[in-house]
């Protein structure tokens, strides 16, 4: 009985310790994850790198850090944001310091904009001025030269069998086919609304929602739960012979060019960042990413593998 | 910019047939990534189980003493308990200051445990006899070293039957919490649907069931310790 | 709020609540008609009855975002990979509970019974059963309760549900999407709670009420 007596006595004191530890890390740790230079760091300033969840933003957010990481600076990684929503507010309160996000995307989802430019200059500078103009005030750096559009895709038999090459023999045959896509696509104004708005007629006889980006929906589509899905024009897997991606003739997509979007403050700190995310971004085209995301999707390679072999190939990580 | 040309053509059939466990990538990530994720999610339930119990504890002890306030602390901690994990985490995130991250996921979880905890705090308390109670008083002992000589010890295998449900309960909904950021083995899961990857999943799914079985199984092992003469009441 | 009551008059909000509905609904019916006959069938066999209460007890261990994302790569995406994965989570609780509420009825009340002339079925069904309904359906109010709460998950594979509502609110960074979808989870899990606490309690049979009132 004593003993169970000096246990409890114990326990206020070990959970005023655990609660007091766990709290202490709470703010450091950020879980876990494929994480960039824990082994080195060089001491220099501490840059919490983040992205979304998904392939190409693991990439993109493991190229950025690992090339901070190679120049002076301690790149830290916090690469599972659910949304571009999600990784906006936790680049505005702080919690990381930089993020890649698509030209089109901060236009449309992060500034709720109506209207896109026709160009992808004008929807850079204007995805920049709106950053610039905002408080506490982003910078967004030089985009990555490649469009990471949508690419609507359609198996080959279904393609075949109703002679599908346009977006506008899709909305013909819309409403014979199921539509695979995430929950998002089917509200964002430049999603299904913006097809619907463009192609006439555009009613998908069902319409199935998986909640997971990526490879969830091209595995659905290949075995045939629908027969057309969304994805991304970098996505390695439309580069299949058993997809077919539906041309748009009309051009009705924004543009979403990848850059680095970076809190003022910090890159004033820190100037040197921008010449360091900008031979990253340059070195990049839509081919490359492509090949990037495939070895994480198709090769099964871990993302901060990927982009440690890529770096130390282009000569921008010795 | 229509359509892109696609010069580098994918054989997707591990996409479209995917195998169910590739053990070279268990094998290549292990250190790096299966180990910091069971971390992770050891951490996120330790820290919750234990902030959990730092507030059930005194509620419980309150509650017992003054019972009018009982109904109401089970009827708020039960409404936390019967909202949905995805649905409370949406909820939390959605409170200005609250960010994404390990911070909301410890939130939640210290909710759904409180119902449990201070139930079974509650419970424990009440099961130790009126005459236990009134030998310590005759013996001269306070309020105070009744509470912690007398009645907490002989509360404490009930108290731990609750530790044991709650920190089965949080560790499974751990992994949901790897939707807002939580880190841990759910991320794994969450990862391994996205990429149709069922390595992942399953290396994901199969460690979080292992490590709540073995925490079941602790606690199990230290509610029988504590609590001898179950054993041998047993008929 | 106005914003969240616009959400409930989307028409496909209806949909979200009929799917998730079914889908723990027939989850719940499904896991029942498994669990109870397997519990009766082990009633008399305390190696059967061990082996029910640990073999639910791992499976209660199991996360419910495991099971779903499991049952993934087995059974591809949508609602009927859902419903197995919802099952697989319903039948724990009913188990074990049914299980070893059979076997705490007393031994002398069961020889009693027999002593009185019933047979093996009519003590199932005139002693067994009513004594341990109020634990069996405890039992099922706890599957019912963790069911209606994970079908939110149904959404990550294609299942469907009110869970669709969340994420599209996370997604869409609309808080309103995101509050509506919340609330009305949780409020289909409180009605589901309640109710099958009413249940309960009007399942106890009446002279076990009296007795579990002098025990008091």
């Amino acid at each position: 009985m004593k003993n169970r007596t000096k246990l409890i006595r114990a326990i206020p004191v070990l959970l005023a310790l655990l609660a007091l530890a766990g709290c202490g890390n709470v703010g450091s740790s950020s879980g876990s994850g494929p994480s960039a230079g824990d082994d080195s760091g060089g001491g220099g300033p501490t840059i919490t790198v983040g992205s979304k969840n998904f392939t190409e933003q693991y990439v993109l957010g493991e190229l950025y850090a690992q090339a901070l990481d190679a120049n002076g600076f301690n790149a830290e990684t916090k690469l599972d944001l659910g949304s571009a929503a999600i990784a906006d507010k936790a680049l505005q309160n702080g919690q990381i310091d930089m993020y890649p996000e698509y030209t089109g995307t901060a236009l449309v989802e992060i500034f709720k904009q109506e209207e896109q430019p026709d160009t992808p200059a004008a929807t850079y500078q204007e995805a920049k001025k709106a950053y610039a103009d905002r408080d506490p005030a982003n910078t967004m750096l030089q985009p990555a030269p490649f469009n990471n559009t949508y690419g609507i895709f359609v198996r080959k038999e279904v393609a075949e069998k109703y002679n599908l090459i346009t977006l506008a023999n899709l909305a013909e045959a819309s409403g014979d086919l199921t539509f695979v896509c995430f929950s998002e696509f089917l509200k964002r104004p430049d999603g299904v609304p913006n097809m619907q708005k463009n192609y006439e007629g555009l009613k998908f006889g069902d319409v199935k929602i998986v909640n997971s980006i990526g490879g969830p929906i091209y595995q659905g589509v290949l075995q045939g739960e629908g027969d057309a899905g969304v994805g991304f024009t970098t996505d390695s897997q439309l580069a299949s012979d058993e997809l077919v991606v539906m041309e748009d003739q009309k051009n009705i997509w924004p543009f979403y060019y990848p850059a680095p979007v970076v809190r003022s403050n910090v890159l004033e700190e820190n100037p040197k960042m921008e010449e360091v995310l900008n031979s990253v971004s340059e070195s990049l085209d839509a081919e490359t990413m492509r090949q990037l995301n495939a070895q994480v999707d198709i090769e099964r390679a871990d993302p901060e593998d990927v982009a440690a072999d890529y770096l130390e190939e282009q000569g921008i990580v010795k | 910019m229509a359509n892109p040309s696609l010069a580098l053509l994918q054989d997707l059939s591990s996409i479209e047939n995917p195998k169910l466990i590739e053990w070279d990538w268990i094998s290549d990530n292990f250190w790096e990534d299966i180990v910091p994720a069971i971390q992770g999610h050891i951490f996120l339930s330790f820290v919750s189980v234990a902030l959990a119990l730092a507030i059930s504890l005194p509620t419980g002890v309150l509650v017992s003493r003054y019972r009018k306030a009982y109904p109401p602390v089970t009827f708020v901690t039960g409404l936390l308990y019967s909202i949905p994990s995805l649905a409370l985490f949406g909820i939390l995130i959605s409170i200005p200051g609250i960010t994404i991250g390990p911070t909301p996921v410890i939130i939640a979880l210290v909710a759904y445990s409180l119902l449990i905890l201070i139930r079974n705090t509650v419970a424990g308390l009440d099961a130790v006899p009126a005459e236990t109670i009134d030998a310590a008083r005759g013996m001269g002992l306070t309020e105070r070293q009744i509470l912690f000589r007398v009645e907490l010890p002989l509360a404490l295998p009930v108290i731990v039957a609750g530790i044991r449900i709650a920190t089965v309960t949080i560790i499974g909904i751990a992994t949901i919490g790897a939707y807002i950021a939580g880190g841990g083995l759910g991320k794994m899961i969450f990862d391994g649907i996205n990429r149709s990857f069922p390595t992942m999943i399953i290396t994901g799914a199969v460690l979080a069931t292992v490590l709540a079985i073995v925490a079941d199984l602790s606690l199990l092992g230290l509610e029988r310790y504590l609590r001898p003469w179950a054993r041998k009441r047993k008929t | 709020m106005s914003g969240i009551l616009d959400v409930f008059k989307r028409p496909d909000f209806f949909e979200l609540l009929r799917q998730h509905i079914l889908l723990s609904a027939a989850a719940l019916l499904i896991g029942i008609a498994i669990a109870l006959p397997v519990a009766l069938a082990i009633r008399n066999t305390s190696l059967g009855a061990a082996l029910a209460v640990n073999i639910g007890n791992i499976g209660r261990a199991v996360p419910s975002l495991a099971i779903l994302a499991l049952c993934q790569p087995f059974l591809g995406f949508g609602f009927d990979t859902a419903l197995v994965a919802l099952t697989a989570l319903a039948i724990p609780p009913i188990l074990i509970n049914a299980s070893t509420g059979l076997r705490e009825v007393r031994r002398d009340i069961i020889d009693a019974a027999r002593g009185m002339g019933h047979s093996g079925s009519q003590v199932l069904t005139r002693i067994q059963l009513p004594i341990a309904a109020p634990v069996i359906f405890a039992g099922i109010r706890t599957s019912a309760v963790q069911v209606v709460a994970s079908a939110t998950l149904a959404t990550f594979i294609g299942g469907g549900g009110l869970g669709e509502l969340i994420v599209e609110g996370t997604q869409l960074n609309d808080t309103t999407i995101l509050l509506a979808g919340s609330f009305s989870v949780a409020v289909l899990a409180i009605i589901t709670e309640v109710g099958f606490g009413a249940l309960e309690k009007a399942m106890t049979p009446k002279g076990l009420k009296i007795a579990q009132k002098r025990g008091r």
